[in-house]
């Protein structure tokens, strides 16, 4: 009986011992919260790997001013190329080996579609993928919380103002042949159609064309006064350049996708002047309060990077992340961590508005437009607007419902 | 509308044409299809870049430079890859090629980085000639002039010159060729030099219109490499050729039949030709007795 009681003391005291170490959230100790993020740093879409970096000085401006809650981030970065297959290989890395309490942003459709059940299932925090993707809000799961608006209503807020503030009559779509494409091509259908109108033509490129020229004058013949384009910026350069020499002159729309007017007013030689396009942040050279202190921390800790839409993207898109831990408190776990991300009502740092709930994911629904002046640089003719897209019917056009 | 489809198709062809050169060159003296081909021209127009752009000199000298660059790089690969391969036969030797596009699309991803670059070029793409009822611009014309001329120089070059008689002789029959007194390996070294050369010029008239990045290869490679399989992959004139037409029957398909599949005319064309006419349409069949 003895060694019977000496055995169940033993037990009690192992699991008594055990007990902090089944509980203890993972990723999240006394003094450091642990965070990852992929982003392509090589290859053909490096140009946005820009994002990730600028979490990585956001995290290290927080930690400079003391942490959340008396906890430092401790911020993991990998490459994947924009290659799926080497996301997943980052997300199972980050999470069994470096055990990370959440993801924050990661640039990409493609690479976040190949990891979004995995993280789904192991119930990992996931804030912010830096694509208008409809996937990550519809339909909503748990544990991941969209805050780029979507393309779908970016499209729509463009042919409203083409149509009701220009006064534009024939308007035009050039969209990449692909999920991205698409979707704002069926938000601008969408919107047309509550205005009793109609595309003039929707022409379609592949990613990797290079000679656009039959595109262009497909798009011509329609005799357009505007065309949207939902391409690559190359594209978005190439048509540019080969309109300009057809001397077809539309008023040209765009994505934010194509939102770095400096790079892109360069690489267009000016053509981008006069170009409109939605954007789900402040300008580069806002006077935003944030923008101010967001500037001084690139200085401070990524002086080697451009003060670029996708470094402060990289801030933006981690704003609410850092909102909620800190709303969560001293018990982080990925359960108060979601319940505070769901109390997150119009909350605005230097992107569009955000508001969760139950059931709700796709925080942002709102863009504004700003327009390429001399030089390349933006001015905003139009405030942040709210979509009026009824999200269900343009889901279901898109097969997706 | 098909007057100005068959322009644009010219002047896209004839950069598939300088591509089409660029690769039967190799193809003529090594029977390898060089599919680093791509990147090389990529990184030539990116030290031309650099030249132009970071160290501000002229175009001139930032040309001259690219094209040098360009040379020594041929002979870099060929003289401490592709000869030291032990026992190489053909499909050793392209896998070689295949390493070099990923390692020098590797180099100019980490030197350069991903953004889009704006490569300086005097000769305007905005300036331009009318024909009738459509345009063709000074930087598709120059890129024609120079398509042509090179042709014509390099078929020159091959009949009437020793080198190039000698290189065509490497190509039929290494050993004989080493026998008369021809050393194989510098006439190779050479080939190398030239087509790396000729890809940079390609690399340099696409960069203006196509914007510069690590990418800036990748499509147009495929199309050129079609090209030479349309003509022929071992006819300079014939692979040029390749090149124009399929410009011009990717721009006629684009214009009236549908643009979704307007890319993939190209690789329809390769499994055509292989299927008919393995040599290409310029090319003498020939069939090696063993």
């Amino acid at each position: 009986m003895k060694r019977y009681s000496l055995m169940v003391l033993c037990v009690m005291v192992l699991l008594l011992g055990a007990a902090p170490l089944v509980c203890a959230e993972r990723g999240v100790t006394d003094t450091e919260i642990r965070i990852g993020q992929w982003g392509p740093q090589t290859g053909p879409a490096a140009l946005w790997g820009a994002v990730a970096r600028g979490t990585g000085c956001y995290f290290d401006m927080i930690n400079d001013e003391g942490g959340i809650h008396g906890r430092k981030i401790t911020y993991y970065l990998r490459d994947d190329g924009y290659m799926p297959p080497r996301t997943k290989a980052i997300a199972k890395e980050l999470l069994e080996d470096k055990q990370v309490f959440a993801f924050a942003s990661g640039v990409g459709t493609a690479p976040g579609m190949a990891v979004k059940k995995y993280l789904e299932t192991n119930k990992v925090p996931w804030v912010g993928p830096a694509t208008g993707s409809s996937h990550w809000g519809y339909p909503p799961t748990r544990y991941l919380f969209a805050d780029y608006p979507l393309y779908i209503d970016e499209a729509a807020i463009l042919v409203n103002y083409a149509v009701k503030t220009m006064g534009k009559k024939r308007i035009a779509f050039f969209y990449q042949n692909d999920d991205y494409g698409k979707e704002g091509l069926a938000g601008a259908e969408y919107a047309l159609e509550k205005l009793g109108m109609k595309l003039v033509a929707a022409v379609s490129a592949e990613p990797l064309d290079t000679d656009l020229s039959s595109h262009c004058m497909k798009l011509k013949a329609a005799e357009p006064d505007v065309v949207i384009m939902w391409v690559l910026p190359k594209h978005g350069a190439i048509i540019l350049g080969t309109a300009a020499k057809l001397g077809f002159k539309p008023q040209w729309m765009t994505t934010s996708t194509l939102s770095d007017t400096d790079i892109m007013y360069k690489i267009t030689k000016g053509l981008f002047k006069d170009v409109i396009y939605t954007s789900f942040g402040e300008l580069i050279d806002s006077p935003h309060p944030l923008m101010l202190k967001y500037k001084k921390a690139q200085e401070k800790f990524a002086a080697q990077d451009r003060w670029g839409i996708f470094f402060y993207a990289g801030f933006l898109f981690a704003e609410p992340m850092v909102e909620a831990i800190k709303k969560a408190g001293r018990n982080l776990t990925a359960e108060t961590f979601v319940d505070a991300m769901e109390t997150l009502k119009d909350f605005q740092g230097i992107g569009p508005k955000l508001t969760y709930g139950p059931g709700q994911r796709q925080g942002a629904r709102s863009s504004f437009l700003a327009k390429v002046t001399e030089g390349g640089k933006p001015v905003k003719v139009m405030d942040w607007m709210e979509s009026d897209v009824d999200l269900k019917a343009v889901l279901k056009k898109l097969g997706r419902l | 509308m098909f007057l100005q489809l068959l322009l644009s198709g010219i002047a896209f062809g004839s950069l598939y044409a300088l591509i089409a050169l660029a690769m039967v060159i190799i193809y003529k003296t090594s029977e390898v299809p060089n599919f680093g081909q791509g990147e090389m021209a990529m990184l030539s127009t990116f030290v031309a870049f650099m030249l132009l752009d970071t160290y501000g000199h002229s175009f001139f000298v930032s040309f001259l430079g690219a094209l040098v660059f360009a040379a020594l790089l041929g002979v870099f690969l060929e003289f401490v890859f592709l000869r030291r391969a032990k026992d190489p036969n053909i499909l050793s030797l392209i896998l070689i090629t295949l390493g070099f596009e990923m390692i020098l699309y590797g180099v100019a991803s980490w030197k350069w980085g991903a953004d889009q670059r704006d490569l300086s070029f005097p000769v305007s793409d905005f300036d331009l000639v009318n024909i009738g009822p459509a345009v063709i611009s000074y930087l598709n014309l120059a890129t024609l002039l120079v398509a042509l001329v090179l042709m014509v120089l390099l078929f020159l070059f091959f009949r009437y010159t020793k080198v190039g008689i000698a290189m065509k002789a490497t190509q039929q029959n290494p050993m004989a060729a080493r026998i008369n007194g021809i050393r194989v390996n510098r006439i190779l070294s050479v080939t190398w030099a030239m087509s790396s050369t000729i890809g940079a010029m390609a690399g340099m008239l696409l960069a203006p219109v196509a914007t510069l990045d690590p990418n800036l290869m990748l499509e147009p490679l495929l199309k050129g490499f079609a090209s030479a399989v349309l003509g022929g992959m071992t006819t300079l004139v014939g692979a040029a050729l390749g090149g124009y037409m399929l410009g011009i029957i990717e721009n006629l398909f684009g214009g009236y039949v549908s643009l979704e599949f307007k890319s993939i005319v190209a690789f329809g064309i390769i499994v055509l030709v292989l299927c008919f006419r393995p040599s290409g349409l310029f090319a003498k069949h020939y069939v090696r007795k063993v």
